[in-house]
C-alpha cells in the first residue's frame, strides 16, 4: 500500500526522485542512490525544521505545509510531517 | 600596555576594597593577614612581577603515517535496515500528504508563473573582450602561423604551434612550440615563456589531461613528439621517431585517450590523412611505440543505402579529426577529407584491408558513415552534454549538427563563404558552440538565442586572415583561445552569458536532438 503511494508520485510527470525523511532526518525510502538520499535527507530536515520555525515564530497558531525550493535545474518539493509528536 | 592596564584595575579595585571595608577589620583578599591592629598602614596589592621565559619545540624528525578505517565486512550497508519504522503511521502520513504532493506536482507542470525568469547571483559580465594578443615575433617574421592551441591540465597555460597551412614549401622550414602562463606576473604576451624549436611543422597539439608540463605534438613529416615543459635541457621526453608504423603523412591532430587499465595514464592517440588513426604506448627509451591502430579504407566504410554511391578514392579517406564521446569512452567520430563524418569504435574487430605490415595489425572502426559536406571535413566535436549529438565544418564553410542515430543532418548552418577550419562545443553551455572561419571571425552560436545566425562574431585578424584552431578553456570556462593566420594567439573573455547555464537548457537540447526525422 505504502509502495504504491510512493509508486504514484515517482511516475509522475517530471519527478526525478522521491525520498521519504524520517524525523531524525534519515532517510527511510528512497528512489535515488544512498549518498545522494543522506545528503538531501540532511539537507532538507534542516531546511524544513528551520522554514517550519521561521512560520510559526511569525504566527504560532500557523504551521508549514509545504515547501518548494526552486533552483536552475530543478525543483525540490517537501511535504512535511505536520504533528511533531508522532514520529516514526 | 596589558599589564599596566591590568594593574591600573587592580590598583582600583584595591581602591574600593578600601572604600568597603571599615578601618580596623582585616579584608577578603589580603593574603596572610593576621587579626589587624586598629590602625593599619593602608596596603595595596600588586602582583609580583610577572616572570616570563621564552622557548620553542619543534620536532627535527618526523615521520608520515596515515590512518584510515577499513570498511567493516558486517557493518550493515542498507541504511533502511538500522532505523525502526513504524510502518502504520508511516502509511498514514504518506496518505495524507499524497493528494498535497500530487497536486503541487499537476500545479507545477502546468504552471508558466516562471517561465523567462532568470536569477543572477553573480556579477554579470555583459561584454567579450580580447584579453590577452599573444604572438612569437621570430615565427611571426618568417610568416608562419598558428596551427593549434591547447590549454593545459590547470587552466593557466596556453600552447601554440606554429607552422603553415597554405601553400609553401614546408619541408625544411622549422617551427616552434610556444607557451605562456597567463596567471603570472608579468606576462609579456611578445614573449612566451617556453619556446621548443621543432624541426618539422608542428600541425597538432596536444596537452596531457592531468599532468600540466606534458605536451605532445604532431608533425608534418608524420612523427609524433612529446615534450615535458618543466624540463629546462632537453625538453623532448618520447618521440615516434622515423620507423616503418610511422604515418606517411602529415598528423593533424593528437589526442590523449585516458588509459582503460591504469587510471591516471594516458595514451597518444594520432590521426592522419594517410587514413591511419593510431594509438601509441611510451618506452622506456623514450621511444613511443605502436600499441593498436585503425586505418580507414574506402571500400570498408559502411555506407547507407540513403547515401548515393560515391566514388571513393584512397585519398578520400584521410583522416582530419577525430573527437571521442563524452558518454561511450570507445565510440569515437572522424571526419575525412572525402567530406564525411564516421561513426567508430574502438571495440572494432575486423582487420583493414592493407592493414597488415606494420608492427600491430590494424582494424576497420568504422560502423557508420553520415551524410558528406561537399568539401573535406577539417574539425569535428562531440557534444559533452548530449551522447548523440556531434558537430562537423568543413571547406563548404557549413556547420553540421548531427545526431548519431541519423544520417541526414538535423542543421546545417551556412557560417562562412571560405572554409571553417576549427568547431568546438561550449564545455558548459550545452547549447553554445564556436567556429573559426576563413574570414578570420570568431563565430559563437547559440542555439538558445538563434537556430540561423550566430549570436556573436568576432572579429579576430584584420584583412580576412583565416582563424585555423580553437580551444574552450575547461578549468576557467571564462576563456576562449583562438590562433590564426598572423601567428597570434588571442585570448577571449566571455561574457556570462556564453558561460552560465540557463534554466530548461538541458531540456532544450534533449528537443534538439530529438528532431531526428525518419
Amino acid at each position: 500500500m505504502m509502495e504504491e503511494t510512493l509508486k504514484r508520485i515517482q511516475a509522475h510527470k517530471g519527478v526525478i526522485g522521491t525520498v521519504v525523511i524520517n524525523a531524525e532526518g534519515i532517510p527511510i525510502r528512497t528512489t535515488l542512490d544512498n549518498s545522494t538520499s543522506v545528503q538531501y535527507a540532511g539537507l532538507l530536515h534542516q531546511l524544513t525544521m528551520k522554514a517550519r520555525s521561521t512560520v510559526r515564530d511569525i504566527d504560532p497558531q500557523n504551521d508549514l505545509t509545504f515547501l518548494r525550493i526552486r533552483s536552475k535545474k530543478h525543483e525540490i518539493m517537501v511535504a512535511p510531517v505536520l504533528k511533531a509528536a508522532n514520529p516514526f | 600596555e596589558r599589564p599596566r592596564a591590568a594593574l591600573g584595575a587592580l590598583a582600583s579595585a584595591s581602591a574600593s576594597l578600601h572604600a568597603l571595608i571599615p578601618p580596623g577589620g582585616a579584608g577578603p583578599g589580603r593574603s596572610g593577614s593576621a587579626p589587624a591592629p586598629p590602625l593599619r598602614p593602608r596596603k595595596s596589592c600588586q602582583t609580583v612581577r610577572i616572570s616570563t621565559v621564552e622557548s620553542a619545540a619543534q620536532s627535527h624528525t618526523s615521520r608520515d603515517a596515515g590512518v584510515q578505517t577499513d570498511q567493516s565486512k558486517d557493518a550493515v550497508q542498507d541504511f533502511q535496515q538500522e532505523v525502526r519504522v513504524d510502518y502504520t503511521s508511516l502509511l498514514s502520513f504518506l496518505q495524507r500528504v499524497e493528494d498535497a504532493v500530487i497536486k503541487e506536482l499537476n500545479k507545477n507542470w502546468k504552471s508558466r508563473a516562471f517561465d523567462g525568469f532568470e536569477v543572477n547571483w553573480t556579477d554579470q559580465n555583459e561584454t567579450v573582450l580580447c584579453l590577452h594578443t599573444l604572438s612569437y615575433p621570430e615565427a611571426q617574421d618568417q610568416n608562419l602561423q598558428v596551427t593549434s592551441v591547447s590549454w593545459n591540465a590547470t587552466g593557466s597555460v596556453v600552447a601554440c604551434s606554429y607552422g603553415r597551412l597554405e601553400g609553401g614549401d614546408w619541408s625544411t622550414e622549422k617551427s616552434y612550440v610556444c607557451t605562456w602562463n597567463l596567471d603570472r606576473r608579468g606576462l609579456n604576451p611578445q614573449r612566451p615563456d617556453l619556446v621548443v624549436d621543432v624541426p618539422s611543422s608542428v600541425m597538432g597539439l596536444a596537452f596531457h589531461p592531468s599532468q600540466p608540463s606534458l605536451i605532445a605534438g604532431g608533425l608534418f613529416s608524420g612523427e609524433l613528439v612529446v615534450w615535458d615543459t618543466s624540463r629546462t635541457e632537453d625538453p623532448v621526453i618520447w618521440r615516434t621517431g622515423l620507423t616503418g608504423d610511422t604515418h606517411t603523412d602529415p598528423v593533424y591532430q593528437v589526442t590523449w585517450l585516458p588509459d582503460a587499465k591504469h587510471r591516471n595514464r594516458s595514451r597518444l592517440l594520432s590521426v592522419s590523412t594517410d587514413g591511419k588513426i593510431l594509438v601509441w604506448r611510451e618506452e622506456q627509451d623514450g621511444r613511443l611505440a605502436l600499441a593498436e591502430g585503425f586505418a580507414m579504407v574506402a571500400q570498408q566504410i559502411p555506407r547507407s543505402t540513403r547515401l548515393k554511391k560515391f566514388p571513393w578514392g584512397e585519398a578520400a579517406v584521410g583522416v582530419t579529426s577525430l573527437s571521442f564521446s563524452h558518454f561511450d569512452p570507445r565510440e569515437f567520430i572522424v571526419g575525412v577529407e572525402g567530406g564525411y563524418s564516421l561513426k567508430c569504435s574502438t571495440a572494432a574487430a575486423t582487420p583493414a584491408l592493407h592493414g597488415a605490415g606494420g608492427s600491430v595489425p590494424l582494424r576497420a572502426p568504422a560502423e557508420l558513415a553520415f551524410s558528406p559536406h561537399s568539401g573535406p571535413i577539417y574539425s569535428v566535436s562531440c557534444s559533452p552534454f548530449h551522447r548523440n549529438l556531434f558537430l562537423s565544418c568543413g571547406t563548404d564553410g557549413q556547420v553540421h549538427l548531427h545526431s548519431m542515430l541519423q544520417t541526414q543532418p538535423i542543421v546545417s548552418l551556412q557560417l562562412s563563404k571560405k572554409y571553417l577550419f576549427c568547431v568546438r562545443w561550449s564545455p558548459v553551455r550545452p547549447l553554445v558552440f564556436a567556429a573559426a572561419s576563413g574570414e578570420g571571425d570568431v563565430h559563437l552560436f547559440d542555439f538558445e538565442k538563434s537556430s540561423h545566425k550566430p549570436a556573436l562574431s568576432l572579429k579576430q585578424a584584420a584583412g580576412e586572415r583565416p582563424v585555423y584552431c580553437l580551444e574552450f578553456n575547461v578549468k576557467q570556462s571564462r576563456l576562449l583561445a583562438a590562433g590564426d593566420a598572423t601567428g597570434a594567439v588571442r585570448v577571449w573573455q566571455l561574457s556570462s552569458d556564453f558561460t552560465e547555464q540557463g534554466p530548461r537548457e538541458m531540456s532544450r537540447l534533449e528537443q534538439l536532438a530529438s528532431e531526428v526525422m525518419d
